[in-house]
C-alpha cells in the first residue's frame, strides 16, 4: 500500500482537509507544499508514495509540477486534484505521468477510494 | 466533510483573496495589467470557487465561478479587457464580500445573485449593462482584523508586564498589613487585570513549531546529500505552539542534533544492510505536549552512541577515572555534553557528537529546559528536550539562605517540607516511604553557614537524572521560604552570565536584585556531595 503522501495546494485550507481526511483513511501526510515548485522539492527530499497536486497553483502549475515529478523517475503516483469542469486538463496531466485525479468539493469517501485504488506493492 | 471546523480557514484565506481580487481590479482600471496580474486574479477567483464550493457556499461559488470564467477568457486573449469588464468585476466583488460577510455573521446565504452574474454576461458580450449601477461608493474605511506586528513589541510588553507584577509583589505585602478592605480589593483586581494582560501577552507570542520545523526537511537533504547517505525524515505534532523566543534558540540545536544524527548515527549503506536495517536511515522529529511543558525528540535508527567509547574518551579527556567507571550508561551517554568530547575519529568532522553539544545543552537550559540522551547500540539514538511552552516571566518561590534571598522555579519544587534537625541527621529525609538525600543549599553556593538552627527547610527537588520515583529527588536545605512570586526573569550579561548556580536575575518589588537559581547546575553538583 501507499500510504506516504506530500499534498500541493495553495490553499491552506484544502491541505488542512486532505490532511484529516487522509489521516482517518490511514495515510500519512508526511509534508505540504504551495505550490508546484515547493512540491518537486518535496517530493524530491521527503521521497513520498503518493503526491496529491492541486492543479492551479502559483509559481509553478499542477500540470508543470506532474511533468517534472514524472520526469524524476521515483516510485511515487501522482494524483492531481481540481475543481469541477478541468476534467480535460486532467486528462493531459493523465499523459504526462498522473495516475489518478480527485475532483473538488472534497468527499471524504472519494478521495479514500481514489487513494486505495492506487493500490501496488511497497518499493513498485 | 464536517465543514464547521474549516470556517475559520475558509475566512481567513477568502479575505486573503478578496483583497488580492480588489488590488488587481484596480490595478487593471488603472490600466497597468500585465498578464501575471490576470493569472493571479484567475487563482484568486478560482480558489475563493473551490473553497466555497467545499463548504456548500453556493451562491458564493456560483459567482466566483462567472468571474473565474471570464478571466479565463482574458487570459486566453478570447476577450479583451475593457473598462466596462473592469466595472463589473469590481461591482461583482463588493457582492462577494458582502456574502462573505455573511458567513461571517452566521447569516443564510439564499441571496439572488443573478443581478451580477447577468452583469458579469452583458459585460462579456459587449452590451451595456441592463442596470447601469457603479460599485456601491465605499465611504468607510476598515481595517483588518489582523495585524503586523514586530516580535520586540511583544518582548518589551512582557518585561513591562514583569515589572508590574513585581509591583504588585510589594502592593500584595502591603495589603496583608492593611486593614483597608477597599485597598486589599483593588490589589486583588489589579492582580486579575495583570495576569489577563500577561495571558493575552504569552498567547500573541505563540508561534508553531512548524514555523521551525518547515525548513527541515531542507536541512536534513543537504546534510544528508553531503555525507552521502540517504535519509527520511518525519514530523509529527508541529502544530504544537511555543513561545516564539523558545522557538527561535531551539533553532540551531535542533540542526545540530540532526546534523549529528546523520552524520554519526546513521550508517553508511553497506552497514545499514548487513545489519539488517532499511536501506535508508530514518530520523524523527516528534512533539508533543506534557503537562505545561513541550517534549520535542529527535529520534535516529543509527548505530547508537558507544558508551565505553564515551568512557574511554572522557578518561583521556582527564576525568577521574574512578568517577567516569563508576557511572552508570546513561550518565555517561551525558558525557558527550561536555565541552571538547567526542566520539567521532574522523578528522575532517564537521559535527562530531559532543563537538557542541555542550553548546546545545547550554542553550537548551538557558530557555529552562533540560536534555536527555537515550541510546541503544545498534538501535539508534533519542534526544529528549523538555522545553517550557512560555518564557520569561515565571512562576517562582522565594527561599532564604543565610539572610540571602534566591529564586527557584516553582515548576521544579515536588515538596516543600519543614523538619527538624534531628529528623535529616543522617543526610537524608523520609519522603514517600524512600529516602530523599539532602544537601544544604549553603555549602554548594558556597555561603558559610552561621549558626545550627533547630528548625530547616527542605525544598524537595525533581533531580533531573534520575528514571522515576524517589530515586529522582533530592532535598536543598535552606533557612526560611517566603511567597511564591510571579517573576520576569532578566538573562545574565557577561561578566554576571559567568556566575556559577544561578542562572538570571529579577527585580523584587522593593527595588532588591535576586538571583533565579540554577537547578540543574545546582543539582549536579550536589547529587555528586550526596552519593
Amino acid at each position: 500500500m501507499y500510504k506516504r503522501v506530500v499534498i500541493a495546494d495553495d490553499a491552506a485550507f484544502f491541505r488542512t482537509a486532505l490532511r484529516d481526511i487522509l489521516s482517518k483513511g490511514g495515510f500519512e501526510v508526511i509534508g505540504e507544499a504551495v505550490n508546484g515548485a515547493e512540491a518537486l522539492e518535496k517530493v524530491q527530499a521527503l521521497r513520498p508514495d503518493i503526491v496529491i497536486l492541486d492543479v492551479v497553483m502559483p509559481v509553478k502549475n499542477g500540470l508543470e509540477a506532474a511533468k517534472e515529478i514524472s520526469l524524476l523517475k521515483l516510485p511515487l503516483k501522482i494524483v492531481m486534484c481540481t475543481s469541477l469542469g478541468y476534467e480535460p486538463i486532467v486528462e493531459e496531466a493523465m499523459k504526462s505521468g498522473a495516475c489518478a485525479y480527485i475532483i473538488k468539493p472534497l468527499s471524504e469517501a472519494k478521495v479514500l477510494d481514489t487513494l486505495n485504488g492506487l493500490g501496488g506493492a511497497h518499493g513498485l | 466533510m464536517d465543514t464547521s471546523k474549516y470556517k475559520a480557514l475558509y475566512l481567513q484565506e477568502t479575505n486573503e483573496h478578496l483583497s488580492g481580487i480588489e488590488k488587481g481590479l484596480l490595478a487593471i482600471e488603472k490600466g497597468s495589467v500585465q498578464s501575471t496580474d490576470l493569472d493571479s486574479l484567475f487563482r484568486h477567483y478560482h480558489s475563493i470557487k473551490g473553497m466555497s464550493a467545499s463548504m456548500g457556499y453556493d451562491s458564493i461559488m456560483k459567482l466566483s465561478h462567472a468571474q473565474e470564467d471570464l478571466l479565463s477568457l482574458l487570459r486566453s486573449n478570447k476577450l479583451a479587457l475593457t473598462i466596462e469588464i473592469a466595472a463589473a468585476l469590481l461591482y461583482c466583488l463588493d457582492a462577494l464580500k458582502n456574502l462573505v460577510k455573511r458567513v461571517e455573521e452566521d447569516l443564510p446565504l439564499d441571496v439572488d445573485i443573478s443581478t451580477f452574474v447577468n452583469r458579469l454576461k452583458s459585460a462579456i458580450e459587449g452590451r451595456p449593462p441592463e442596470i447601469r449601477a457603479e460599485p456601491a461608493p465605499i465611504t468607510e474605511l476598515k481595517l483588518s482584523n489582523v495585524m503586523k506586528v514586530e516580535g520586540k513589541v511583544f518582548d518589551d510588553l512582557l518585561a513591562i508586564v514583569g515589572d508590574l507584577f513585581m509591583t504588585l509583589s510589594s502592593f500584595k505585602s502591603l495589603s496583608h498589613n492593611s486593614r483597608s478592605i477597599e485597598f486589599k480589593d483593588s490589589v486583588y483586581l489589579l492582580g486579575k487585570s495583570l495576569n489577563g494582560i500577561h495571558h493575552n501577552i504569552l498567547s500573541a507570542r505563540m508561534l508553531p513549531i512548524e514555523d521551525l520545523t518547515e525548513n527541515l526537511p531542507r536541512v536534513v537533504r543537504d546534510i544528508s546529500k553531503q555525507s552521502g547517505k540517504n535519509v527520511e525524515l518525519k514530523i509529527e505534532g508541529a502544530d504544537l505552539s511555543l513561545d516564539r523566543a523558545i522557538l527561535e534558540s531551539l533553532g540551531s540545536p535542533m540542526v545540530h542534533i540532526i546534523r549529528n544524527a546523520v552524520d554519526h548515527g546513521i550508517e553508511p549503506l553497506s552497514d545499514r544492510i548487513h545489519a539488517g536495517k532499511s536501506p535508508e536511515g530514518n530520523i524523527t522529529v516528534r512533539a508533543f505536549a506534557k503537562k505545561d511543558k513541550v517534549i520535542v525528540e529527535v529520534a535516529d535508527d543509527g548505530k547508537g552512541i558507544d558508551c565505553a567509547r564515551v568512557r574511554e574518551k572522557a578518561i583521556k579527556g582527564g576525568l577521574p577515572e574512578g568517577r567516569v567507571r563508576a557511572m552508570s550508561d546513561r550518565e555517561a551517554m551525558m558525557l558527550v555534553c561536555l565541552p571538547g568530547l567526542s566520539t567521532s575519529d574522523s578528522v575532517t568532522d564537521t559535527s562530531g557528537r559532543g563537538v557542541g553539544m555542550d553548546v546545545v545543552k547550554d542553550t537548551i537550559e538557558g530557555i529552562g529546559g533540560t536534555l536527555e540522551i537515550d541510546s541503544v547500540p545498534g538501535k539508534g539514538t533519542k534526544i529528549t528536550l523538555d522545553l517550557p511552552r512560555t518564557t520569561s516571566i515565571i512562576k517562582t518561590l522565594l527561599i532564604w539562605v543565610e539572610g540571602e534571598p534566591f529564586l527557584i522555579p516553582l515548576s521544579k519544587i515536588e515538596r516543600v517540607a519543614e523538619v527538624g534537625r534531628e529528623d535529616i541527621s543522617g543526610g537524608v529525609l523520609g519522603h514517600n516511604g524512600a529516602e530523599v538525600p539532602v544537601v544544604p543549599l549553603a555549602g554548594l553556593l558556597g555561603i558559610e553557614e552561621g549558626t545550627v538552627r533547630p528548625l530547616y527547610t527542605i525544598i524537595i527537588v525533581e533531580n533531573g537524572k534520575g528514571a522515576q520515583g524517589n530515586d529522582g529527588l533530592i532535598g536543598l536545605r535552606v533557612d526560611d521560604f517566603g511567597d511564591e512570586m510571579e517573576a520576569y526573569i532578566k538573562p545574565l550579561v557577561p561578566p554576571m552570565s559567568r556566575l556559577w548556580g544561578v542562572t538570571g536575575i529579577a527585580v523584587m518589588g522593593d527595588g532588591r536584585p535576586v538571583f533565579l537559581l540554577d537547578l540543574p547546575q545546582i543539582i549536579s553538583r550536589a547529587a555528586s556531595q550526596a552519593f
